[in-house]
């Protein structure tokens, strides 16, 4: 039996609106064990991103609640294993402008407590590993899409979390890059041994994913 | 260096732009802030410095007078100038005549002295004919007073003293005492330049019938800033005597010097104050613009007092980087004062202000240390307040809502 890494029960949020509270999320459970794979589809709106944010302790659901797998702390609340227990990917790759990829890499595990030598060997060796030896002192400005957020999937492994939330990681990419940028994903967080929730319009990607969900009308079933 | 350091450094000199604006005009806005603040602050020293420079030299560091013309003058400087704080002591008398050239007259408060005295602060505002002339023949004249009179260096003026009007009483023909005006000075101080008349102090003795006595004398000491408590303990010796420290002779005028310059400061302060504030919101709208990347450190586990930290050190760097700016812009500028202020009066012809009216050669200086300390931690306190407010609103926001932001 592998090792639960999150376990979300109950989970539910709303939204003030001008016509009242909107429900986003009324009832989500979800188990994540070592190493697996997750994927969950869902229309746009649907809640996808509201339930990554309450899942990595971005925000606090109105209702149930989450743990999350923090290596040498056990199962604790997210928010306190942010960084942690927990790595995001997002849309948007979200890099620091003024840094280079290199210290977008360190800065993760900088603000984790890791000394500035060590942050930068671990940054430098993850970069070799996701094919950016060579642009180890580029800006984001200076990088393509793909490139971006193969940084981005670098820094989200850098401290070694239990669980990767990858939100659209290949939203923004085309098609070919997306691809590579899958393989790229699925192959890296199975070589570090932590599990990926990955959120995701495409079928075709969420085919790849271990366990399939999709998310409607606030909960989430297994497709 | 923490990793909160090293970023903020990152985004206020972001690499590969030759031109950081954003860090540019922040600092030069408090840089400016703070060298004008300086420069009005030196200035202001420098010309209270040199007051009280002149007021010492004119009135002597200490002044002893008695409740009457003190007895035995040549005795008392010589037992002064016996103590160790004392480095000179001279006689002097003096008392207002009425100074007259045939049609024109004036009031003269005419000062015996010692003519022999190296140390006479009348010197060194000779402006025409000379001091060393000084005999019981000659007389010195303040500049007003010698045009009140309409007499040059040369001319003879008489003198009549209160001192006179008794040998009238006593039915004897008043004879005015002649002199023939050796030297003309300029001192700045308008009360003395319009009035002071010295002679040597054997024949104030005459003319006023003194005797052996003199009405007080100037000391100067070896620690003119310590006069005050001098001036106390050598009182403690001689009861009978006042001893006036410099401090207390132009008081008010002093008072007004250091209220003036208070004044200023608070003005200029004000400036830095606008400085800080204009800093205060190009942070908050950085701030606001990097809403997202404030999201994306709490995902990455950043501690609240880290992001505060981020952004109110980007307003304290700006604080210390404008506050060395404004030493060196401080330090540039008063070395270029003097060819400043002609440029000045040769745009707007308002004349040399400072030869005319303040009768300094060239605008005094004199740097204080407290001020530069007082102006740096007044900087830094205020754009770290500047830095704080939007960088507690940032780390106060939701992760979740901050990464929203477009
Ligand atoms: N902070 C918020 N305030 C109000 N409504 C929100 C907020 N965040 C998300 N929503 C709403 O919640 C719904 C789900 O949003 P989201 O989770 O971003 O969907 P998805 O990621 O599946 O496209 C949307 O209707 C969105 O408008
Ligand atoms: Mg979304």
């Amino acid at each position: 039996m592998p090792e639960l890494v999150l376990q979300a029960r109950g989970l539910a949020k709303a939204f003030a609106s001008p016509a009242g509270p909107l429900p986003v999320l009324t009832d989500v459970s979800l188990e994540v064990f070592a190493g697996e794979s997750v994927s969950i589809r869902g229309s746009s709106g649907s809640g996808k991103t509201t339930l990554l944010q309450q899942l990595g302790g971005l925000d606090q659901p109105d209702a149930g609640e989450v743990r999350i797998l923090a290596p040498g702390s056990g199962l604790v609340a997210p928010r306190t294993s942010l960084g942690r227990g927990v790595g995001f990917v997002f849309q948007n790759y979200q890099l620091m402008p003024e840094l280079t990829a290199l210290e977008n890499v360190a800065l993760a595990a900088r603000i984790a407590g890791v000394p500035a030598l060590s942050a930068t060997a671990a940054a430098r060796a993850l970069l070799v590993q996701v094919g950016l030896g060579a642009r180890l002192e580029h800006l984001p400005a200076k990088l393509s899409g793909g490139e971006c957020q193969r940084v981005a999937i670098a820094r989200a492994l850098v401290n070694r979390p239990s669980v990767i939330l990858a939100d659209e990681p290949t939203g923004n990419l085309d098609e070919r890059t997306g691809a590579e940028i899958m393989d790229l994903l699925l192959g890296v967080v199975a070589d570090r041994g932590a599990a990926l929730i990955l959120v995701t319009h495409s079928r075709e990607f969420a085919e790849r994913a271990g366990r399939r969900f999709v998310l409607t009308a606030g909960v989430l079933t297994p497709a | 260096m923490p990793w909160f350091l090293h970023l903020a450094l990152r985004q206020l000199f972001p690499p590969g732009k030759r031109f950081p604006a954003f860090a540019t005009v922040s600092i030069l806005g408090v840089g400016l802030g703070v060298a004008s603040l300086l420069i009005v602050q030196t200035v202001m020293n420098g010309f209270g410095e040199e007051h009280r420079l002149r007021i010492r030299e004119s009135f002597g560091d200490c002044q002893v007078v008695g409740a009457a013309p003190i007895e035995q003058p040549e005795a008392l400087a010589k037992a002064l100038v016996a103590r160790p704080e004392v480095a000179s002591a001279s006689l002097y008398a003096e008392g207002p005549a009425l100074a007259r050239n045939g049609d024109f007259s004036g009031i003269a408060q005419v000062r015996g002295i010692d003519p022999t005295d190296p140390g006479q602060p009348a010197r060194k505002y000779v402006y025409g004919g000379s001091f060393d002339d000084l005999d019981d023949g000659r007389i010195v004249l303040g500049a007003g007073l010698a045009r009140a009179l309409r007499v040059r260096v040369g001319d003879r003026i008489e003198i009549w003293s209160p001192a006179m009007a008794e040998r009238a009483e006593k039915g004897k023909a008043p004879l005015p005492a002649e002199f023939e005006v050796c030297a003309v000075i300029v001192t700045g101080f308008t009360e003395v330049d319009n009035a002071a008349a010295l002679i040597p102090l054997r024949r104030f003795r005459e003319i006023w019938n003194l005797g052996p006595r003199a009405h007080g004398l100037t000391l100067r000491l070896k620690e003119p800033a310590l006069a005050e408590a001098t001036a106390a303990r050598l009182a403690a010796t001689r009861p009978e005597l006042r001893f006036r420290p410099w401090q207390d002779i132009k008081k008010d005028f002093l008072a007004a010097i250091r209220f003036e310059k208070t004044m200023l400061f608070f003005l200029m302060f004000i400036i830095t104050l606008v400085a800080s504030f204009s800093i205060g919101s190009t942070l908050f709208s950085a701030v606001i613009r990097r809403s997202r990347e404030v999201g994306v450190l709490a995902a990455l586990g950043a501690a609240r007092w880290e992001v505060v930290g981020l952004f109110g050190l980007q307003g304290l760097l700006i604080g210390a980087l404008g506050t060395l700016l404004g030493f060196g812009l401080t330090w540039t500028i008063l070395s270029f004062r003097d060819g400043i202020l002609s440029a000045i009066n040769g745009l707007f012809g308002g004349g040399d202000m400072v030869a005319n009216v303040y009768q300094f050669s060239k605008v005094p200086l004199h740097y204080d240390a407290a001020d530069f300390v007082i102006a740096a931690a007044f900087t830094l306190l205020t754009t770290a307040i500047a830095g704080l407010v939007p960088a507690l609103w940032a780390a106060g926001r939701k992760p979740s809502e901050a990464m929203r932001d477009a």
